[in-house]
């Protein structure tokens, strides 16, 4: 089992349901973080949240939410013949896109520097 | 082993189109043919790692839910025919009675402005049966068109106005009513996240 479907199952604690609310809510943003440096393919997407940003998704959820992206006008997509010999759909941001990137990338970055300033006096008390 | 495996992909994207059903018929190609070049590069013509690749896309019918979803909810969001808007409201919201209440706010306005434009396209056929009448002294006797000539004693208010008072009317209704709605679906959308993802 994955631990995305672990996460989703009914068995999942509390914790585990906050985390994947938690992770959910920042999936657009990893997405266009993932196509910052450049054009990449659903799967090479997929693998890169995964070894990047330990967001582990099903491909099930990565494809609509590109669509929806790409709907929206934030990603651009393109087919190339690749040496597999089979096309690949790649993506990559339109100005629009690389705009909404990093307005969401600071304000990501506001919150959490917030956040952490909050709550570092309960993780040095968790770390004694 | 090789053919099985294709066998399936394209078994599994059969699946796919027929839930895809109503999408433009190139968006439906697009989607499909992602699909396909995903499981090929995962499944490698290997049976067993082509199964584990339709697995990590779901259930057919669940994955052609959600690009519907989407994709009606963003065409509505950025603007469209009030049915494209309807659509998009249904994936809106949350339950049934959550539906319900939606789609009949959203018809409400629409039936409202159908009410007006017709009283002034009543008022340029039969301008003596389509007025803003009332009774002097009961503002609750208030009507718009009669479909009798008006009974004594009332008294129109707005003569040929009404013509353009009603379009112009009609219109904001139009106007607030999908704004309304689209404010909706967008609300909807990035509460949501990308939930059925």
């Amino acid at each position: 089992m994955t631990r995305a479907s672990a996460i989703d199952s009914p068995e999942a604690s509390p914790m585990d349901k906050w985390e994947v609310q938690l992770r959910k809510g920042c999936l657009e943003l990893a997405i266009l973080g993932c196509l910052w440096p450049g054009k990449l393919y659903g799967l090479e997407i997929l693998r890169r949240l995964e070894s990047d940003s330990d967001l582990v998704l099903s491909a099930g959820t990565v494809y609509p939410l590109l669509s929806r992206l790409k709907a929206e006008g934030l990603l651009d997509s393109e087919w190339v013949e690749a040496e597999a010999g089979h096309p690949r759909k790649y993506y990559r941001l339109t100005p629009a896109g690389r705009r909404r990137a990093q307005q969401m990338a600071r304000m990501w970055s506001r919150f959490s520097a917030n956040l952490e300033e909050l709550l570092s006096p309960l993780l040095k008390e968790g770390g004694r | 082993m090789a053919t099985d495996a294709a066998a399936r992909i394209e078994s599994y994207l059969a699946r796919v189109r027929v839930a895809l059903r109503g999408l433009p018929e190139r968006e439906i190609e697009d989607i499909l043919r992602e699909l396909r070049s995903h499981t090929e590069d995962l499944g490698g013509g290997d049976e067993r790692r082509v199964d584990e690749a339709l697995k990590s896309l779901g259930d057919p019918v669940e994955l052609a839910k959600t690009y519907r979803a989407e994709n009606q909810m963003v065409q509505a969001e950025c603007g469209g025919s009030p049915l494209v808007i309807l659509m998009g409201l249904r994936h809106a919201t949350r339950s049934r009675l959550g539906r319900i209440i939606a789609t009949t706010l959203y018809c409400f306005g629409y039936i409202n402005l159908f009410l007006l434009w017709l009283a002034a396209l009543a008022k340029l056929l039969s301008p003596s049966r389509a007025g803003l009448w009332y009774v002097p002294g009961d503002w609750w006797s208030i009507s718009l068109v009669s479909f009798d000539n008006p009974p004594p004693g009332e008294r129109e208010l707005l003569g040929w106005w009404l013509v353009p008072i009603a379009v112009a009317l009609g219109w904001a209704i139009k106007v607030v009513t999908d704004r309304a709605a689209q404010r909706w679906i967008g609300r909807y959308r990035r509460s949501k996240g990308s939930q059925e993802a």
